[in-house]
């Protein structure tokens, strides 16, 4: 099953569901606020923050290029340790940072200013392992974020349609949903990326895939709820179009836990993606993508750890951040936690 | 012969038998000797079948001449027999045991070798225990643990933890920190296989070729060993590696010449560079390419360098096989482990009559000079021919081989008798470890099954052989056939036609039973026949027979295309 | 209670005939087949066709799916084409060994993760809170397989030789065959027993041999900490806020009005019903693990139903690949089943309606 748990917003569907869009956007900015008080949200926002920052800047702070093979310009084998310039001149002469420098020393990272720079090494092709973190940033964050978007947007469609709608319609469509809900998803996705060939993109798909009745799942129970309601019964009255009120009434109540869900599901969509690139479906190995990377060196985790903490450690990151956001969102919105 | 004849025989080899008996040392009594009358020989005449459709197979007759004397008939001489007679999967089963399980012995084989299958825990662990009725020196461990991890770094740890004790393919980059353990050694295994960049010469542009030379000029295989293969791996020259007959020293081969590369290009009408579209290769690591994604990255460096543009095309392994199968790859990356020494194995299957479409329709000089080879007898001769061969490859092209991949294995340093086989037939029966009744050994993967006759996988072969021999085996560590069932290497007569083999005395089976020449044609006729009731296996491909033998009697037929 | 179970078995069945359906074509929406799987390089297509003919599969497509849906009802699910055995056989084999990780790695997500949401719950927006509450998620965030490396590498190489040291993989020493509960009584063997005694634990109770149970014990230690640390964030969180939920209720502020000391209002008036939509959580995360387990079973070698699926979709196993996500299905089913009835019992409001 793809889905963690039953969202307390789920469990609760009578909670805060309001008449208007207007007053909804009221609700976001508090949400948001109601968010960033906790402390916890307040973590994953930062490290999401990092982590954008170092993909947008990516080309200006990586030393090297994504692609560049240093074997024959720098004559350094693939799988170096990392090469740090500790004993820089301009450093000051402060107490934490020569134990830094000491530190690093003694640990064999450092390395005289004659030899070229390698924060984090090079990888098994002989490519700065920095400069492909910082271009993976890019590729692994969008990659989330794009399998849950695709998967929200039909999720959400046929969560209307068959909430809304009900009858056979409805029948149908979760009686579908559950059959995928049966597989289990790790293996549902491998299968997808069996039959389609090793990429990104298809991982991508895979993914959203194994996780469009999650949201399904979350839309429709919103949309039940919200066909019983008064103001529905009172738009109808006056002759508003079915359409019009699955847009305007319906879709904006299911909003709140799509976005709890949705901000989770990238956590878990990132995660799933690594596993992908773990069982060697990950694709282009010139590609930085963080999975792919960690993947591709796994086996030398115990004599160069460098290839694969850095990468395991940003996808920790990256999943982390949306985590903390979507608890904090989680938080926020359920207004029965609001003291 | 007819059953009748060969009674006769019998009687007369009897006489002989009971003659050559007197002379024994061991002065023990076969079982079924001396009493007569009790062994009906087995005896399979399919002469008129040879160079006949559907038969494509060079076996003609195999019979058992008394108990203790095997002989086989083939159609057209082939004097590498012995190093095919070798090979696991013609190990010997008792014919009773075969017909018990319906031509099946998949998972409670019994043979005569140094140890048994005491039990199978499917998934977990493969039990062998020391037989104490082997014919030779008893094994001296008394149990053989298999075990099997496909992540090398797991078998390292495995074995750096002291749970087990020997692994199988150290990393390549783990081979550093073994041979820098002193608790650990360090054994290389001779590269006994070929990476190669294949090309389907019927597809543009690499129909032309101009540009295939191109790209054999253009890869730094110096490069290639050097970064991505562990040590004891060598620069490829030819598309045989060194140790199988027929490897010709100082062979004609592409150096690294990025210049010459260009002028080919040029010359092909491509002076700004050419994209040769998707390079093909599996993500499955292999002896002949333990680092393949890494590999495919460098090589696509190596080739932009001379303006050949190419896209890495990562495909599944099932996919992969299949396309290759179907002809349906451009450029690929692939690579080949011998089964046994002899150049057939690897030149045929590729590049002969009626070979694989993985490189397109073929080249008719190349079909030729190979088929030419196959057949002669003479060494100096066959030599000869596949240096040639060696010629007509280089100038066709239709893949360029890269590199031979070492290969290791790693034991505690205090396993006496550790050793790694080029063929990966490595015998526990030479290895023991002081204070302990128990090897523990760990694979790649677990046996699909343990029947030899229809396996194919190294891990599952590599189990069997300790459980049954044949009637040769290779030297323990090596290539060389030496005798194993049979007392003596073979006789043959001039034409290399006619083969004799004489069996050893009082070898019993795990079950008790006598070895007898019977069970040498039942084990083999089991393969030979597709029709025959006992040609079941595990999935019934038998495929090593085809590469040993040429062919089944009564195949089944052609679908179709 | 009946109703509800006979209801929901009832619309179990159209989803287990679509998963059925949408497995079997998965299945053979996979490129290549079996035998080139099996053969590899040496595959070629005249034995690969001779294959396929022998096993079946050169049928049309239809009648392949209409056989294999007579064979299912009939409670035949096919023979592993790779290891010629009966899929229920591979399955009696090697689902316990999955059923007996999740349930161990539960275990630990439990006795570990609700304690921690009780703490954070209580000190809600504190440090502690906050504490708590990264540090499960970042046992969640960290992928299972890189940690199951690190795990292996600590305490199976750094701590190899002292009294922490654990084996890196596998379900029992090499060479140790327990032997069956149902041998040792002096029982007929059949498919319950076997099942049964293939979860190594209880077996090794079974034949009372403690130092195979210890055996057993030591080699899931690793694999059920790493599988744990996914469960554990979701019942940290679930736990916390289930908590936060009740303490604002009337009855607790009534039982701190009377002047109840504030452990007992927590443990014996908040906690309990806390719990309650824990257990739910729980139900899930033991359907979750089943089917997730794959990676620690990889990493630590383990040829549980995961692993097996892994394997099979790789070989193009494919009555492996139906018959074991059939049945993980099944059990899902179950299990979800199970949970519902189970909370039924124990939340008296749903109980009354």
């Amino acid at each position: 099953m793809a889905v963690e748990e039953i969202p307390l917003a789920e469990q609760h569907p009578t909670a805060e569901l309001g008449p208007t869009v207007q007053a909804q956007r009221g609700l976001w900015r508090d949400a948001l606020r109601e968010t960033l008080r906790r402390r916890s949200a307040r973590v994953g926002v930062a490290v999401l923050g990092l982590l954008v920052f170092l993909a947008v800047f990516a080309p200006v702070l990586a030393p090297y290029g994504e692609r560049e093979v240093l074997i024959e310009s720098e004559g350094l084998r693939p799988r170096t340790e990392p090469c740090i310039h500790v004993s820089v001149d301009w450093v000051p002469d402060v107490v934490v940072l020569r134990q830094v420098e000491s530190f690093l020393e003694s640990n064999g990272f450092s390395c005289p200013s004659a030899e070229p720079q390698h924060l984090m090494g090079l990888d098994g092709n002989g490519r700065d392992v920095f400069s492909r973190v910082l271009f993976g940033a890019r590729v692994s964050l969008l990659a989330g974020v794009v399998a849950v978007s695709f998967a929200v947007v039909i999720g959400t469609a046929l969560g209307l349609v068959a909430g809304f709608f009900g009858g056979w319609l409805d029948n149908v469509l979760m009686r579908v949903m559950d059959v995928f809900l049966a597989f289990p998803a790790l293996l549902l996705a491998i299968a997808i990326v069996t039959a389609r060939g090793p990429g990104l993109f298809n991982a991508i798909i895979a993914v959203s895939v194994v996780t469009i009745p999650v949201y399904a799942r979350v839309v429709r129970s919103r949309a039940i709820s919200v066909r019983e309601q008064d103001f529905v019964a009172a738009d109808r009255a006056l002759g508003v179009s079915e359409l019009r009120i699955l847009t305007h009434r319906v879709l904006p109540n299911s909003l709140t836990p799509l976005v709890v869900q949705g901000t989770l599901g990238i956590a878990t969509a990132v995660l799933e993606l690594a596993a992908l690139s773990f069982v060697g479906l990950g694709g282009d190995p010139d590609q930085a993508e963080w999975g792919r990377m960690l993947a591709l060196e796994r086996n030398q985790i115990f004599t160069s750890p460098h290839l694969v903490l850095y990468p395991g450690v940003m996808i920790m990151l990256n999943v982390l951040a949306f985590n903390l956001i979507g608890d904090g969102l989680r938080d926020a919105l359920d207004p029965r936690l609001h003291r | 012969m007819t059953r009748l004849r060969s009674g006769l025989v019998m009687f007369v080899a009897l006489g002989l038998v009971a003659a050559s008996c007197a002379d024994d040392d061991e002065g023990e009594d076969s079982d079924d000797g001396g009493g007569g009358g009790d062994f009906t020989a087995l005896a399979y005449d399919e002469s008129d079948q040879c160079g006949q459709d559907p038969y494509t197979g060079n076996l003609a007759q195999l019979e058992a001449v008394d108990e203790l004397t095997v002989r086989f008939t083939l159609c057209n001489p082939d004097v590498a027999l012995p190093a095919k007679v070798a090979f696991s999967s013609v190990g010997i089963h008792p014919a009773e045991h075969l017909e018990e399980t319906g031509g099946s012995p998949i998972d409670n084989p019994i043979g005569t070798g140094p140890y048994r299958l005491e039990a199978w825990e499917q998934g977990s662990q493969i039990v062998l225990a020391r037989n104490e009725e082997y014919w030779g020196d008893p094994a001296p461990t008394a149990t053989v643990v298999f075990r099997w991890s496909e992540e090398s770094a797991q078998r390292l740890i495995e074995l750096q933890s002291g749970a087990v004790d020997g692994i199988d393919n150290v990393g390549p980059e783990d081979f550093a920190t073994v041979a820098g353990d002193d608790s650990l050694q360090l054994i290389e295994r001779e590269p006994l296989n070929v990476f190669y960049l294949g090309f389907n010469v019927d597809t543009a542009p690499l129909d032309d070729e101009l540009v295939r030379q191109a790209v054999g000029y253009a890869i730094d295989k110096d490069r290639l060993i050097e970064n991505f293969y562990p040590e004891g791996s060598q620069v490829a020259d030819q598309f045989l590696p060194p140790g199988i007959p027929a490897y010709e020293d100082g062979a004609d081969a592409y150096t690294y010449d990025q210049d010459r590369a260009r002028e080919l290009l040029a010359e092909a009408g491509h002076p700004d560079g050419i994209d040769l579209g998707p390079l093909s290769y599996r993500n499955e690591p292999r002896p002949y390419l333990p680092q393949p994604a890494q590999v495919a990255s460098d090589i696509r460096d190596q080739l932009s360098q001379v303006g050949i543009t190419v896209s890495l095309d990562e495909q599944e392994s099932g996919a992969f096989i299949d396309n290759a199968n179907a002809g349906d790859l451009g450029l690929h990356m692939l690579g080949w482990n011998a089964d046994f020494p002899d150049p057939t194995n690897f030149w045929d299957f590729h590049f002969g009559e009626g070979g694989t479409l993985q490189f397109g329709t073929g080249f008719d000089d190349l079909h030729e000079v190979l088929t030419e080879a196959a057949g002669t007898v003479d060494e100096a001769e066959r030599a000869a021919l596949y240096a040639e061969a060696n010629d007509v490859f280089m100038q066709r092209a239709p893949a360029i081989p890269i590199a031979y991949g070492g290969s290791a294995v790693a034991f505690k340093a205090e396993v006496d008798g550790a050793h790694a086989s080029p063929l990966a037939n490595e015998a526990f029966a030479a290895m023991s470890l002081e204070g302990q009744d128990q090897l523990v050994w760990m694979q790649n993967g677990e046996p699909s099954g343990l029947y030899c006759a229809d396996e194919t996988d190294g891990e599952a072969l590599r189990v069997c052989e300790q459980i049954n021999e044949s009637l040769l085996a290779y030297e323990v560590g090596g290539t060389e056939v030496i005798p194993s069932l049979a007392a003596d290497m073979p006789e043959a007569n001039d034409e290399f036609t006619e083969w004799t083999f004489e069996l050893r005395d009082g070898v019993t089976f795990h079950d008790g039973s006598a070895l007898d020449a019977n069970d040498v044609v039942q084990s083999y006729r089991a393969q030979w026949d597709a029709e025959d009731p006992l040609h079941v296996g595990r999935d019934g491909t038998f495929t090593y027979w085809g590469a040993l033998f040429g062919g089944f009697l009564n195949p089944p037929p052609e679908a179709e295309a | 209670m009946t109703r509800l179970v006979g209801r929901r078995l009832l619309s179990s069945i159209p989803v287990l005939f679509g998963i059925l359906l949408a497995t079997f074509a998965i299945a053979r929406l996979l490129p290549g087949d079996a035998c080139e799987a099996a053969l590899q390089e040496r595959a070629d297509p005249q034995t690969c066709e001779d294959f396929n003919r022998r096993n079946g599969f050169d049928q049309p497509i239809l009648t392949q799916f209409g056989d294999y849906l007579g064979d299912v009802f009939t409670g035949d699910l096919g023979d592993s084409v790779r290891f010629r055995r009966p899929v229920m056989d591979l399955l009696v084999e090697r689902l316990p060994v999955t059923l007996q990780l999740s349930a161990a790695a539960l275990l630990l997500a439990v006795v570990v993760g609700v304690p921690l949401g009780v703490i954070a719950g209580y000190r809600q927006n504190s440090k502690t809170d906050v504490a708590t509450i990264v540090g499960a998620n970042v046992g969640v965030s960290i992928p299972v397989f890189v940690l199951g490396l690190v795990l292996q590498y600590l305490f199976a190489k750094e701590l190899a030789d002292t009294p922490f040291g654990l084996p890196p993989s596998g379900q029992l020493t090499a060479g140790t065959i327990p032997e069956p509960f149902y041998d040792a009584w002096g029982l007929e063997k059949n498919t319950v027993f076997d099942f049964v005694a293939n979860f190594d634990l209880l077996n090794a109770v079974l034949i009372w041999r403690w130092d195979v149970f210890v055996d057993a014990a030591q080699h899931l230690v690793l694999p059920a900490l790493a599988l744990s640390t996914i469960p554990m964030a979701v019942i940290t969180r679930m736990t916390r806020s289930s908590l936060l939920d009740v303490l604002g209720l009337d009855y607790v502020r009534t039982a701190r009005a009377k002047g109840l000391r504030e452990r007992v209002v927590v443990v014996r008036h908040a906690l309990r019903n806390s719990l309650l939509p824990v257990v739910t959580v729980l139900g899930l995360s033991l359907g979750t693990l089943i089917g997730g387990a794959i990676l620690t079973e990889t990493i630590f070698n383990l040829t549980g139903v995961g692993k097996t699926l892994f394997d099979a979709i790789q070989g193009r196993d494919y009555f492996v690949v139906q018959g074991f996500t059939l049945m993980v299905a099944v059990v899902f089913v179950i299990i979800n089943l199970l949970t519902d009835i189970l909370y039924t019992f124990l939340d008296p409001k749903v109980r009354v309606s």
